[in-house]
């Protein structure tokens, strides 16, 4: 049975010879020169340090995603982010292969790159460029630099990426999982993230502090609050434990702007409370928001207003930073160009309020409480089955569907509840499925969408939530009947 | 409401023999959601549908496709990589003996921001028979599909015949784009 302990040293070893025999680049992978090359980076370009700089002075940075298949063009395409987008983070979002660890296809993707002259691969393969191809990378960019993807197992992405100088490292052991995956047992996968953590848990313990991000925004589709704070907490809890210091959760817009920014500030204060309660006060806990996760309008036009109210909300929420799209969000992965675009309308929309205060704490205080409570009972559950451990806890609460995630691809995934917006657009859950929510709260969820079945003068239906999911992309919130 | 619900307009086809369609997202690609929407589309459109999920190797699609005498096979990919996933996929068809079935892609199909003729000259090349962008009429593709198995199988095909999807619900189709769904899960962490 798994549990929420720290992992031994020697086990860790252990592990740590199998995974690096898992490709060749992993064979001369060092620790100790990971650690040397990291007091060389100053501190402008150690990501748990802009973190933190951040939340000091109450800045909202912005960070796109970006990754190709060649180290030079890898390198170009940040460049441009750097000079025309004006990136305060930068990404590398490694290819679809590679998060599987199917690095051979991988390989033959860098191949046929070369070959055609552009990308066949959606993202960066680390793992075959390795050590000496990523620290070309970090080495011909000024900003902090975080590995992106969506990996089950990344123990060798992650040995790789951070003795290659990368300072933060993005995922955790459901949020890699659950929307990443098909087969893959979440106890194993909470297993091989417990590896990441200890590994960034040894960088800490030699005064090198890598930023950990949970992936807060699961399958970007209608998921409700409670269930990706309650997430983040616990791949939060699980990387504290063993050793991680920096930490930044985060959350996917929902698209109503009240239940966005009370989500943000429930995640804040709850992970705070649940970190103390474990035991532990000294870490560094920041937030990120993500600009819209589902499908985009084709309209460019239409598309930068989606970026532009996430950009608002994230600010109003906030978060110390947002997650950038692009206007090509709908085609797919972007050019350079739209990227930059991307980047410059979130940042002129922040500038825009920058200084405006409109929703305070005391105004969303409903909803806030009401995600709270939410996530209250389902951690509280959590602890229970798994007597008090969350790692066992989770584990079982995944197999009883006391945890579910909309839409998600795992077989471990239960896939039961089914949420749609109510008649504001707040995402509600009309199907708990076996979610432990208490009943006087799925009444209020139910009242909140019958409003909407009233107004649009139809059941309470399936229809609603493919109506709902295709919504944005054909210009509203909501996805009402024509 | 569970999705089942959607299956209340299946008893006009139930005495029927459906034709059977193979489903699945290809390679590597996780993305779920559309997935998810078609399968439930395409049987409220009367066909039985054999949804092999996400992650779905070009093997894994025809070996269901011939388990089930399947005849059409519809390949999603939304996560860019499907120009190097389906290479071969025809012969690999033909090779195991599949000779006449259908083939249909869809998706974001390649890096990048492309014209659409130019994907889908590149997927016919391959040996597609139908390439559909992100944002296709559902209902239009399955029109399509009913008249390519009516053209290819002609009289052992046993399709739904026009007067019962003239008699189906207006609002059946859930009004999606998506040969392959816009919405989907984030493609990057």
């Amino acid at each position: 049975m798994i549990k929420n302990e720290k992992l031994d040293l020697k086990e860790f070893y252990e592990i740590r010879k199998e995974v690096l025999q898992t490709w060749p680049t992993g064979q001369n992978v060092s620790i100790e020169e990971g650690i040397k090359l990291h007091r060389t980076i100053p501190e402008e370009r150690r990501f748990a340090w802009v973190m933190k700089k951040a939340r000091e002075k109450r800045q909202t940075l912005l960070q796109p995603r970006a990754g190709v298949a060649l180290i030079e063009d890898h390198i170009k395409l940040l460049r441009y982010l750097e000079t025309e987008g004006q990136a305060d983070l930068l990404p590398t979002t490694i290819d679809a292969y590679t998060r599987q660890n199917r690095y051979e296809e991988a390989e033959k993707g860098i191949e046929k790159s070369k070959q055609a002259g552009t990308s066949l691969l959606n993202g960066f393969p680390a793992v075959n460029h390795g050590v000496e191809g990523c620290r070309r990378v970090v080495e011909s960019v000024s900003r902090p630099l975080q590995v992106r993807h969506g990996t089950p197992d990344a123990r060798l992405l992650a040995e790789i990426t951070l003795a290659a100088g990368f300072t933060s490292f993005e995922g955790g052991g459901i949020s890699y999982n659950i929307p990443y995956a098909k087969r893959v047992p979440v106890e194993k996968s909470i297993r091989d993230w417990q590896y990441v953590d200890r590994l960034v848990g040894l960088y800490e313990e030699n005064g090198i502090r890598i930023n950990r991000e949970p992936f807060g925004p699961l399958t970007g589709t209608l998921v409700p609050p409670c269930i990706a704070i309650a997430i983040g907490i616990i791949e939060g809890l699980l990387a504290i434990r063993q050793g991680v210091r920096s930490i930044t959760l985060g959350y996917g817009q929902g698209g109503n702007i009240i239940q966005d920014v009370a989500a943000i500030t429930a995640l804040r204060e709850l992970a705070e409370e649940y970190f103390r309660q474990e035991g532990f006060d000294d870490f560094e806990l920041t937030t990120v928001f993500h600009q819209w996760m589902g499908g985009f309008p084709e309209d460019e036009a239409k598309a930068f207003s989606v970026i532009a109210l996430g950009a608002i909300v994230a600010r109003f929420s906030g978060a110390e930073k947002v997650i950038v799209k692009s206007p090509h969000e709908a085609m797919g992965i972007p050019t350079k160009e739209a990227n930059a675009q991307g980047l410059r309308a979130t940042r002129q929309a922040i500038n825009m309020v920058e200084d405006q205060v409109i929703f305070k704490p005391e105004d969303l205080k409903s909803e806030v409480e009401l995600i709270k409570a939410e996530v209250r009972s389902l951690m509280h559950k959590i602890y229970e089955i798994g007597q008090g451990d969350v790692a066992a806890g989770t584990v079982a609460a995944f197999e009883a569907g006391l945890l579910d995630v909309p839409f998600a691809p795992s077989i471990y995934n239960h896939g039961k509840i089914i949420p749609m917006r109510d008649n504001e657009g707040f995402i509600r859950i009309f199907n708990k499925g076996n979610l432990p929510l208490p009943e006087e709260i799925m009444a209020y969820h139910r009242q909140r969408l019958q409003e909407r079945a009233q107004a649009e003068g139809r059941a309470i239906s399936f229809e609603m939530v493919t109506d709902d999911i295709y919504a944005i992309s054909k210009g509203k919130l909501v996805g009402r009947p024509k | 409401m569970q999705p089942e619900n959607l299956s209340n307009r299946e008893p006009e086809f139930k005495n029927m023999e459906k034709d059977t369609i193979i489903l699945g997202v290809i390679g590597a690609d996780c993305h779920s959601v559309g997935n998810k929407i078609l399968e439930l589309f395409f049987t409220a459109e009367g066909f039985k549908v054999v949804n092999l999920g996400v992650m779905v190797s070009q093997q894994e699609f025809i070996n269901a496709a011939i388990e089930t005498n399947a005849k059409a096979i519809l390949v999603s990919s939304l996560y860019g990589h499907g120009e190097i996933d389906c290479q071969g996929f025809r012969d690999l068809c033909l090779e195991k003996g599949l000779d006449r079935i259908l083939l249909y892609v869809g998706g974001n199909l390649v890096v990048g921001k492309t014209p659409f003729e130019i994907v889908e000259e590149k997927f016919k090349k391959m040996g597609f028979d139908r390439v559909f962008p992100p944002d296709v009429d559902l209902k239009k593709a399955a029109e399509l599909l009913k008249q390519d198995i009516k053209a290819r199988f002609g009289s052992d095909s046993h399709g739904p015949r026009n007067d019962d999807q003239a008699g189906q619900p207006e609002k059946s189709s859930p009004e999606t784009d998506a040969g392959t769904s816009k919405a989907r899960n984030p493609k990057a962490g």
